[in-house]
């Protein structure tokens, strides 16, 4: 007995049948529910028994079940809902120009919301597509040398193999390294630069699909290839590339199997899949023991995704028992989540692009921002336009009609007008979204998402969400006034949700200012970055790859460069191991400090020819150039930068003639050069030291400004001429550089579109309000007109009304911007300082555009005839 | 006659009515069906159907006795009208005539 007591149907479902439930039928029905629920938590268990009876009493929430709601009350209610719409539409109809703007302002607001989330979402999305993504981690390395804690991306070959040997909990590894190769097949040839070699577990870690081939022997066998389909398609075109050999570079590899195109949403795509063993059997003492060469990106699956702390926990042993500690160590290998790596703070020496985390939050505060501004808009254009039905009210109030009947009118008004709002923005969003995937330069594909239905129910959910918070505040607040203060308003409280207004107002031109300055102080970093002194010139200077081909290194280079340098349009042709902007090698090196002693060291090195600093533009600080004619440079003669001459603590005189030992080479500093950008303007100009090669890997070329595109022409033909087989793949310098800063710039385009849009929408909302604002005045505005007021008086009246909204508005958006605009500029190693000017900018470019507004109604309403506007009744 | 057209439905809930004479309330016809065809029948289904008949003037209903394991609420006990159980005969015959219609050939073997 005791039992049965504890066993009750949910309490919360009951309740809802006994309220829904026609009375005449309710009780028999209630006892059947009831017998059926005791009968099954005796033989099953109660949580099912309880569910069911959930379930049984929705299903029973259908027409015939369900009492006539309003029927005790005998009047048919239809005529009412009838006349609720009429009433809504004919208000929506009095002002359309007026209801254009609030609808249309939150549907540009919620199609960019829209948007931004898709792509925040995407931006998100990457790497989550393959089945194993919560158990992949990568390997990834702090490495310490004598000066410096390299944050390196890379590992070295044994720790996959090593790892997997003595932690349980690693199930496999799979290795990459990316090649640049060149591809070659009846006379096409590609650079493939994102060529990868990869352990034959890659099918089996990533969820990469193979079309044809056989997943686990695809990449086993040495000089194995799988092609992407993009790839096959080049060199193949219809053709089965399967069994059919490419040459790549010297060698010939044969094609093992098509998979599909990396998704873009990966953190790092390849054109093929080399088999590691191609690399491993020429190399097997590195694979097995070289712990320091780093020139590989290791993924690890492990048995679960929690046992992710047990590995972390584990490195260090890990480390101390199998790498030996010498000049340089591994201070730790962390290791990264597959799905953060996109997201993650780049370390060096990456595979593939990556996202920037501010960026995205930056552009989630803007999509907030833009909903905000939106919303607020639509809240305050409802409240007025409901203030003006208040003897509708009224009326509906003397003749009976309840609080709770009116709260539904308003809102139910609310809810269609959102409705129709979210429909718009889904056809704004849909047409705009073209040019959406180009302002962002993303391709952005519907796929990114798991369910539509999802994205659906959420967008639906908000539409709906914004419709009742909107139309909350009028709907409460109206039909809670007394019929009789509406109709003689003279009792004060009726205008009070004034206030109200103002503040959101206000607040969206709080938004608005702190959008304009974050967008014109992110320009001026930006702008400081890129006119920022490299040290070398980089306009009208491009390279192109030399591939170790043996007709253009070594002994044939100068002659290559002299052939190039008589192409019409050339001013200079340099050789070098690497260009300003990319990746240098960090090389074990000798140097005597000035104790005399020699100390050893890590030091970037760019190997270059003769003609490198002179085609670059760069300057000496102290001592001389390599020579052609001092045969002993090329081989003992070195060039630092400055910072590596103060990071030695020399002087310019103390710097010449030091002792320099590395590369096999024993030297002496001949020269010192101011610092040039040689890597990224997001690093610290580093010390580096350059040594003279004439096998170099790029060839860099310095043009006339001008005519660059038939100059390019030029060299690409005599290119063609001198080596047919090897693509002339050239880019330029200075949009090299500014690829570095692409998010970024990104950002500022992004940034400054909707910043664009933020302040139309705001405007819109404003004009609707100062419409409000002015008919509500009307008389007032002809009684002082009639008195004497000028027409300059009464606009000053009516814009003061907003002028001090603004005031207190700039007053609270200038910290909040400083301190973030402060935050993101932490990214950069130089950094602008904040100008105070561009808040004032910001403020007065919001004045006026909100004056425009409000100006273009009042002038209406200050010059009109005062007759006129004391007849209106 | 066209006017009093069973639904499938309604025709195996007066079925069950006929068979469980003067026993026939909502879990015990749940359970005849669910027995007999094996049928998952839900309370709301049943219920509705149930009204509906009951507004057609095929079933009439009474209140019987309330026991404990019902929580104190009476039972509702269904039975056939002299019209429902007429309309249930028409719909078996009508049914079972035009079985018989079909030709031995139509039946593969």
């Amino acid at each position: 007995m005791n039992q049965q007591q504890n066993i009750q149907p949910p309490k919360l479902f009951l309740r809802f049948f006994r309220w829904f439930c026609d009375p005449a039928i309710a009780e028999d029905i209630e006892g059947d529910l009831t017998e059926m629920f005791r009968r099954e938590a005796g033989s099953k268990n109660i949580r099912t028994a309880r569910l069911q009876f959930s379930i049984n009493v929705l299903k029973l929430f259908r027409p015939g079940i369900i009492k006539k709601f309003g029927r005790q009350s005998s009047y048919n209610s239809s005529p009412m809902f009838k006349n609720y719409f009429l009433t809504s539409v004919r208000s929506l109809m009095r002002s359309p120009g007026f209801s254009v703007i609030n609808i249309l302002g939150l549907a540009v607001g919620l199609a960019i919301f829209g948007l931004i989330a898709f792509y925040v979402y995407h931006e998100f999305s990457f790497d989550r597509y393959h089945k194993n993504a919560d158990r992949i981690v990568r390997i990834v390395e702090n490495l310490r040398t004598e000066n410096e804690l390299l944050l390196q991306s890379t590992s070295s070959p044994p720790m996959g193999p090593r790892l997997l040997r003595e932690l349980p909990e690693v199930e496999k590894y799979v290795r990459f390294q990316n090649w640049n190769l060149l591809g070659q097949r009846n006379g096409n040839s590609f650079y493939e630069s994102e060529s990868y070699i990869a352990d034959s577990t890659v099918f089996d870690v990533f969820s990469f699909k193979l079309i044809k081939g056989d997943k686990t022997t695809a990449l086993r066998e040495p000089y194995s290839i799988v092609l992407t389909e993009t790839m096959a398609k080049r060199y193949f075109g219809d053709e089965d590339p399967v069994g059919q050999t490419l040459k790549m570079d010297y060698d010939n590899y044969k094609v093992t199997g098509v998979m599909e195109d990396v998704p873009e949403n990966s953190h790092f795509r390849f054109s093929n899949l080399i088999s590691f063993s191609t690399w491993s059997r020429n190399n097997k003492d590195a694979e097995d023991d070289c712990w320091f060469c780093n020139g590989f990106h290791t993924y690890i699956l492990l048995n679960s995704a929690d046992s992710k702390d047990a590995v972390r926990e584990k490195m260090k042993s890990f480390i101390d028992k199998n790498v030996e500690k010498g000049g340089m160590y591994y201070e730790d290998l962390p290791t990264q989540d597959l799905t953060s790596i996109y997201m993650a703070p780049q370390r060096s020496w990456e595979n593939g692009t990556r996202g920037n985390l501010n960026n995205m939050y930056i552009l989630s505060i803007i999509a907030v921002f833009i909903l905000l501004i939106a919303c607020f808009n639509y809240v305050n254009l409802a409240t007025a336009r409901a203030s003006r039905r208040l003897k509708e009210v009224a009326m509906r109030k003397s003749l009976g009609a309840g609080r709770k009947m009116l709260v539904a009118q308003f809102l139910g008004e609310s809810l269609i007008v959102t409705i129709v709002s979210g429909l718009l923005a889904v056809l704004i969003g849909w047409l705009s979204l073209p040019w959406f995937r180009t302002l962002v330069e993303s391709p952005l594909p519907f796929s990114v998402f798991p369910d539509p239905w999802i994205v659906v129910s959420i967008g639906v959910g908000l539409v709906l969400f914004i419709g009742i918070l909107a139309g909350a505040y009028p709907a409460l607040i109206i039909s809670g006034f007394q019929p009789l203060q509406i109709f003689r308003p003279s009792a004060k409280g009726l205008y009070s949700h004034q206030n109200f207004r103002k503040v959101l107002v206000g607040i969206q031109f709080m938004i608005s200012i702190m959008l304009v300055a974050g967008t014109l102080l992110v320009g001026d970093q930006i702008d400081l970055v890129k006119n920022q002194d490299l040290g070398f010139e980089k306009d009208a200077l491009l390279f192109a790859r030399t591939n170790g081909d043996t007709s253009i290194v070594s002994g044939h280079l100068e002659a290559f460069k002299n052939e190039l340098k008589r192409v019409p349009g050339v001013v200079s042709v340099a050789g070098s191991s690497s260009v300003p902007g990319q990746n240098t090698n960090n090389i074990y090196t000798e140097i005597e400090m000035t104790d005399g002693k020699m100390s050893p060291t890590n030091i970037n090195y760019i190997f270059v020819d003769h003609d490198f600093f002179s085609t670059y533009g760069i300057k000496f600080a102290a001592g001389r150039d390599f020579l052609r004619e001092n045969k002993l440079d090329d081989t003992t003669a070195f060039i630092i930068n400055e910072t590596a001459m103060k990071d030695f603590g020399w002087n310019e005189d103390q710097a010449i003639g030091k002792q320099v030992w590395g590369v096999g080479r024993r030297g002496k500093i001949i020269g010192v050069v101011k610092d040039f950008n040689y890597k990224s303007l997001h690093e610290k100009v580093e010390p580096v030291m350059m040594a003279l090669t004439n096998y170099v890997g790029r060839i860099s070329i310095r043009v006339e400004s001008g005519d660059l595109t038939s100059t390019v022409d030029r060299i690409q033909k005599k290119w063609n001429e001198m080596i047919p087989y090897l693509p002339f793949d050239y880019q330029f310098l200075d949009v090299m550089f500014d690829n570095q800063y692409k998010a970024d710039q990104q950002l500022n385009k992004t940034a400054g579109v909707f910043t664009g849009l933020a302040i139309f929408i705001g405007c819109l909302g404003l004009l609707g309000l100062t419409s409000f604002a002015v008919e509500r005045r009307t008389k007032e505005i002809g009684i002082r007109k009639v008195l004497g007021a000028s027409v300059g008086s009464v606009m000053v009246l009516i814009v003061l009304e907003f002028i001090w909204l603004i005031a207190i508005a700039f007053v609270i958006a200038t910290p909040i911007t400083w301190y973030l605009i402060r935050e993101w500029e932490q990214n950069f190693t130089l950094q602008a300082a904040i100008n105070p000017l561009r808040f004032v900018m910001a403020m007065v470019a919001v004045m006026a555009f909100a004056w425009l507004t409000i100006s273009f109604l009042s002038f209406r309403a200050a010059t009109s005839n005062p007759t006129k506007a004391l007849r209106t009744e | 006659m066209n006017r009093h057209q069973l639904g499938e439905f309604e025709e195996l809930v007066m079925l069950a009515v006929g068979i469980l004479y003067g026993e026939a309330y909502g879990v015990a016809i749940i359970d005849e069906i669910e027995r007999r065809i094996s049928r998952k029948v839900s309370i709301g289904a049943l219920q509705t159907v149930l009204r509906r008949l009951e507004d057609k003037g095929y079933l009439t209903s009474e209140f019987g006795e309330a026991t404990n394991v019902r929580g104190g609420k009476r039972k509702r006990y269904f039975t056939l009208t002299n019209l429902g159980s007429r309309v249930l005969r028409e719909t078996q015959e009508q049914r079972l005539d035009m079985f018989r219609a079909i030709p031995r050939v139509a039946f593969p073997k």
